[in-house]
């Protein structure tokens, strides 16, 4: 999905925004624009927040009743090793699934980039993965990953390699739901990435020509700097989306074997859809938003400096 | 149809095409109006499964029945969980009858009295059809839908036991008896187990939570049997405990296929199917699917016999069921209520057993010899399940915390199978569980 | 022949690039045309022979597989025009006040998971009694389709050229006519693009139907996603499903792959 933004994230309310000014300020006149997006947007995503955190507040199990308890369930949270390891497995993924993404993508956008018969073609099929209902597209990887049955193992035993275990062992899970999200996300990065190449400007490549310079070091020294803006970008939608990863998760492993793949939001959906903490739940929110919000700010500061360098 | 007479019609399958008019000439000689609420409509959430589809293809019937308009959701079982649970906490359920798994809702559902008392509604003649005979329900599934105060909020639908499923060829060919034992049966998967030919001697549940009913399966054959006990503590960790925690980690981990730690009956069911895993022990349900000739390689070769004995002194399978209820909250709780008579129905309990769709809540089809004959199924099958209802126990605690406890213990399970120390694990995920429990209790 | 050799294997690394999406899409339609039997065998079937619809028939014999394709319909498209009708003028907005912080709150808006949303939605939707309808499903897509259709125009609105704009106004109109007569014609790509993709991000959400919908307004992920059925599982139809699900947005992407690539690079470019 396309997104990136100018914005540093201070987060202030869109009301003010949509306030109106008796100052005839140009510039200010253009608020009402945004008033509608801004009512929606309290309305679907600001509500939310604030029950979220209220509820967090009590210990509340659908079917029970709905006790006060202050903190407790922030203090229960960071005692509780599941959500630890959790988190681990959640940054564990990220890193992968934005790592593997960022260096295909970039191969990729490179060769997209050449001009060559049929390259729009091959473009179109390339984007595919990421259009494809994740849903449907996962219940067949299940079916592919059967360890006895599923066709991946049969083109490993084929070429001579041994079978994997690939959803179905403790080790191998993580990296297999890593492949499957790169399967999908690539194609973005490779977009992104695309898009950066062609606004690069001509005049460095010829300097570097004359001066002799290889491919290679071409790429190392003029390319990969210019387009690091873009890279950069990239890496926030990416770590963004790797952490919100839910749907894959949910319907090849559902967090197993065991709790080998329970990233925070399996956590999540389990405590508040199977166990019904609603109290817990709604920490757990809260705590994991805190987190993304961190990250997403490190991320855009690092893009700052980016910029600046 | 009209003329076929009640007692030709139960006496034969021709019950499994008739029901409807069955049901409806009863009515008339009683003259119990089927149709007093004609015209309305009400909403059914069942689970997906053999059971729910019964209910789908008969629907109709239903409607032609009653002059009901019958709106039935058909929705796979942990969605339907989620779903039933959320919809009732929040006080206004959109759905007028549901299905209620009794060994993980039961006893959720009946403290927070979501459900309707359905003894009153039995007892009331206006509403309850003379010929209901609620006498035939088995007195275990009886007590099964019946909460601790007394109160029974939902009419039991159908029992699943866990049974044996052997692959009659495979054994054959290398001359293995049908254990009678757990150990016998671990021997035997051994023998069975021919990695040339990628055959192995056992498939089961390795999934987390998915594998707590199989651990419960060999727990029963102790002298111990239960995950709680009688002052409602955990008895989870105790020498039984990891007997029974031992047993699963070598059948999963000796003689059962790789990848099994992420094994659901959906991956054990395609395995056996293709003839790949000699032995499998899971719910009777899979029956229908596993003599399915369009999608089986094992179909007419697929045995059947009770889950083999543990040391204890007693021999028990694991029990599951559900049951139909009634939202108090559902204001139309008369329609809901045909439906229900209708759905649990003596002609419709037949259909249930004889396409091997599951275990009725009455008694009186399995007395069905004739239907029994002309099923599909061999007779082995029926005799087992027989068999299985005189030894079923419960295979879960009665908790409300259910699903969590399954989770935790599950995982315990699943890492038992990578080599950790079963004992151990036992101890740890006991002394996890045991405050959630505690909580859970004091609520009550 | 050294090019010749470099030409060969720069070919040979745009068919791995490409073949890892060719070959998942293909296998699906391998094993929806094909027998339960042949589905699970081993070695594997490749080419169904004889090839079956019956999995196709099955699908639509035991699901109300055209309602649910309604509903998806209604849902995405519904929720797109939404997200069209507040997310166009807000972007332009955006774009012309240079209001990072709007910016920056539709950014965080785009950064929740969407899980967290749904335990208060559906409280508010079951207190409002509006569940069993389609109208929850609608509202909650909002937060996927709000934020792509806003990005999307902000870049495009930055990018074009202020003069057209400025002399419209300065002959009088005002500013909702320069928007209308002036920007909204000029933005009409980037319209295009932020309507493709509101529609297909809407159409593959998961998440929020699993939770919101009931019997008669299930969207298409989840009725697939549904048919894994207890006691009984079919390789055959589930692909089959699974397929007609994501057939339609295979299709709207290699039709307008043109206006894709130029929306998300320059989304994501311009944002930058």
């Amino acid at each position: 999905m396309p997104s990136g933004g100018a914005a540093t994230l201070a987060g202030a309310p869109a009301a003010e925004a949509a306030r109106p000014r008796r100052r005839r300020n140009y510039a200010r006149r253009y608020a009402w624009f945004i008033v509608p997006a801004a009512v929606v947007v309290v309305a679907v995503i600001v509500f939310p927040w604030a029950f979220t955190l209220y509820v967090s507040a009590f210990d509340w199990r659908l079917g029970g009743e709905r006790r006060w308890v202050g903190l407790a369930n922030y203090a229960a949270l960071f005692g509780d090793a599941r959500f630890g390891w959790a988190m681990l497995r959640t940054l564990l993924y990220t890193a992968l699934a934005v790592v593997f993404p960022l260096v295909l993508g970039l191969a990729a956008a490179l060769a997209f980039h050449r001009r060559f018969p049929l390259r729009g073609l091959a473009r179109a099929v390339f984007i595919l993965p990421m259009m494809a209902t994740p849903v449907a597209v996962a219940l067949v990887w299940t079916m592919m990953f059967h360890p006895q049955l599923g066709v991946l193992n049969w083109l490993l035993t084929t070429a001579g390699l041994p079978p994997s275990m690939w959803v179905y062992s403790a080790n191998t899970v993580i990296p297999t739901l890593v492949m499957v999200e790169v399967w999908h996300w690539t194609p973005l990065v490779m977009l992104l990435l695309l898009g950066g190449l062609a606004a690069l400007p001509v005049d460095p490549y010829e300097a570097a020509k004359i001066d002799g310079a290889t491919p290679w070091q071409a790429f190392r020294h003029v390319t990969l700097p210019l387009l690091m803006p873009f890279i950069v970008v990239a890496l926030i939608i990416r770590t963004i989306d790797a952490l919100k990863a839910f749907d894959t998760i949910y319907v090849i492993t559902q967090g197993g074997p065991g709790s080998a793949s329970e990233t925070i939001n399996i956590f999540l959906y389990l405590q508040a859809f199977a166990f019904y903490n609603m109290g817990y739940a709604s920490a757990v929110v809260v705590v994991f938003f805190a987190i993304i919000m961190a990250l997403a700010a490190l991320l855009l500061w690092t893009r700052q400096r980016v910029k600046l360098a | 149809m009209r003329s076929i007479t009640r007692r030709t019609a139960l006496g034969g399958g021709a019950a499994l095409l008739s029901a409807p008019a069955i049901v409806e000439k009863a009515g008339a000689q009683s003259a119990f109006d089927w149709r007093r609420f004609r015209g309305e409509r009400i909403e059914v959430t069942v689970q997906l499964s053999p059971r729910g589809q019964l209910l789908q293809q008969a629907g109709k019937e239903f409607e032609d029945l009653t002059g009901i308009k019958l709106g039935l959701e058909v929705v796979p079982e942990q969605q339907h969980r989620q779903k039933t649970i959320v919809e009732f906490a929040s006080g206004r359920p959109s759905f007028d009858v549901t299905e209620v798994s009794l060994h993980v809702n039961k006893r959720q559902v009946g403290k927070a009295r979501w459900c309707a008392d359905v003894k009153a509604l039995v007892a009331d003649p206006a509403l309850t059809a003379p010929d209901f005979d609620f006498a035939d329900f088995g007195e275990g599934m009886v007590k099964y839908a019946t909460q601790a105060d007394g109160r029974m909020d939902t009419l039991p639908a159908f029992a699943d036991y866990f049974i044996l499923y052997y692959n009659k060829e495979l054994l054959a060919a290398r001359n293995v008896e049908v254990p009678k034992t757990w150990d016998e049966m671990f021997e035997a998967a051994k023998r069975l187990t021919d990695a040339s030919k990628q055959v192995h001697g056992h498939v089961g549940r390795g999934l987390k939570n998915a594998n707590v009913v199989l651990w419960s399966s060999y727990l029963l054959g102790t002298p111990q049997r239960d995950m709680i006990d009688a002052n409602r503590q955990l008895i989870t960790d105790t020498p039984d405990a990891v007997w029974a925690g031992e047993t699963y980690r070598k059948f999963l981990r000796d003689v059962s296929p790789p990848g099994s730690i992420g094994f659901n009956w959906n991956e054990c069911q395609t395995t056996f199917m293709q003839g790949r895993a000699a032995m499998w022990v899971d719910g009777i349900g899979f029956a229908a699917p596993l003599e399915d000739r369009t999608r089986s390689r094992v179909a007419g070769k697929v045995g059947y016999a009770l889950v083999p004995r543990g040391p204890g002194p007693e021999h028990h399978c694991a029990l599951f069921g559900a049951g139909y209820g009634i939202p108090e909250a559902s204001r139309k709780k008369g329609p809901a209520w045909l439906f229900i008579q209708w759905a649990l129905s003596k002609p419709m309990q037949l259909r249930m057993l004889a396409d091997g769709r599951g275990v009725p809540a009455r008694a009186s089809p399995f007395r069905n010899e004739e239907a029994i004959g002309r099923s599909h199924f061999p007779r082995e099958f029926f005799q087992t399940l027989e068999a299985s209802s005189k030894i079923a126990r419960a295979g879960l605690p009665e908790i409300v915390p259910v699903t969590q406890f399954r989770d935790v213990v599950g995982t315990a399970l699943t890492n038992t199978i990578s080599g950790a120390d079963v004992a151990a694990e036992l101890k740890r995920a006991t002394a996890e569980f045991r405050p959630v429990l505690e909580q859970s209790e004091r609520e009550t | 022949m050294r090019r010749l050799l470099e030409r060969l294997g720069f070919g040979f690394a745009v068919l791995v690039l490409v073949s890892p999406a060719v070959l998942v899409f293909l296998w699906m339609l391998s094993l929806s045309l094909k027998t339960e039997l042949d589905n699970t065998a081993w070695p594997p079937v490749f080419i169904p022979d004889p090839p079956t619809l019956d999995n196709y028939r099955e699908v639509f014999a035991r699901n109300d597989f055209l309602l649910y394709a309604w509903n998806s319909v209604v849902v995405s498209v519904s929720s797109t025009l939404l997200a069209l009708a507040v997310g166009v003028p807000a972007g332009y907005g955006i774009a012309k006040m240079q209001a990072v912080r709007a910016a920056a709150l539709i950014l965080v808006a785009r950064i929740t998971p969407g899980l967290s949303y749904l335990i208060p939605l559906f409280l508010l939707f079951q207190w409002l009694e509006l569940t069993g309808t389609l109208f929850p499903i609608v509202i909650t897509h909002l937060v996927i389709t709000v934020p792509i259709v806003v990005w999307v125009m902000i870049s495009f609105f930055e990018g074009l050229p202020g003069e057209l704009e400025e002399a419209a106004l300065v002959d009088g109109a005002t500013i909702w006519q320069a928007f209308r007569h002036v920007a909204l014609p000029l933005a009409r790509p980037g319209i295009t693009v932020a309507t493709i993709l509101a529609f297909i991000f809407s159409w593959n959400n998961f998440v929020f139907a699993m939770v919101l919908a009931g019997r008669e307004t299930r969207t298409l992920p989840v009725a697939v996603n549904n048919m894994l059925t207890f006691e009984q599982i079919a390789w055959g139809p589930l692909s089959a499903a699974a397929l007609l699900v994501t057939l339609p947005v295979l299709l709207l992407t290699l039709l307008a792959q043109k206006q894709i690539v130029a929306g998300l690079t320059a989304g994501g470019v311009k944002g930058a």
